[in-house]
């Protein structure tokens, strides 16, 4: 597997202009403030161009792209590099201020769009499985959040009470 | 080898920074490594009979109706 060969093609995507502008976000986006742990696909944030007049998103452009290049699909992922590569739309205004607010990260030279460490921690707490408790925990004793950043983030999009539950179970000692 | 929980925690944490510290290429080529374990396992992952009980949790997708109530 090779996670370099999935940002270089995304990077190659983006220069053919069929998408415009991507982050990386998920368990691999969380890597580059994170230890590494292990997961089963990588997810890439993208903006969809809508045709006018149409509601429905098309991923076809993206598919027929990777597909004459060799890759393979599987499931809802596409195969770059060995890794499952899901391509999603930010389905709501956290991952879209997300992928709007994404930080360019260097990789041997290599430029990729990363969502910063306090969106991602912003959607883990908002998506809130067991795996996404982890990652927020990790983010706080990490301490790679900024708090400022974090609590407006939290503000704009109506986590203040689900970040007060999740502080009183896991971060405090008297639940 | 010590069965001092203190200096068993102090010794994680001390693990957990220096591998969030690593360079970021380095810790790709972890997430290289990881992601072909977890395939061989996803591979040879026993099937689950239908109707067997057990804990499970599916993916939600990422959107406003996965925030927490």
């Amino acid at each position: 597997m090779d996670i370099k060969e999935v940002i270089r093609t995304i990077n190659q995507m983006e220069v053919d202009g069929i998408i415009s502008g991507y982050a990386i976000g998920g368990a691999v986006g969380a890597i580059f403030y994170l230890q590494p742990t292990a997961t089963a696909d990588v997810d890439v944030f993208i903006s969809f161009d809508i045709e006018p007049g149409s509601l429905i998103i098309d991923p076809q452009p993206i598919f027929d792209y990777l597909k004459q290049r060799g890759c393979m699909m599987q499931d809802d992922s596409v195969m770059i590099g060995g890794w499952p590569v899901q391509f999603l739309p930010p389905a709501g205004p956290l991952v879209e201020e997300a992928l709007a607010c994404a930080v360019t990260m260097d990789v041997q030279g290599m430029k990729t769009r990363v969502f910063t460490a306090e969106h991602l921690a912003a959607i883990a707490l908002q998506t809130g499985r067991a795996k996404d408790k982890i990652r927020l925990v990790q983010f706080v004793e990490a301490g790679v959040l900024d708090a400022t950043r974090f609590q407006s983030i939290l503000t704009r999009h109506g986590l203040q009470a689900a970040w007060q539950k999740f502080e009183r179970q896991f971060l405090s000692d008297s639940p | 080898m010590t069965f001092d929980l203190e200096r068993i925690l102090k010794s994680k944490e001390a693990l957990r920074n220096k591998l969030t510290n690593l360079p970021i290429e380095e810790k790709l080529r972890m997430l290289d490594a990881l992601g072909e374990r977890t395939l061989i396992l996803q591979q040879a992952k026993v099937q689950i009979p239908a109707g067997a009980t057990g804990v499970r949790e599916d993916s939600v997708p990422y959107s406003e109706d996965s925030q927490p109530k």
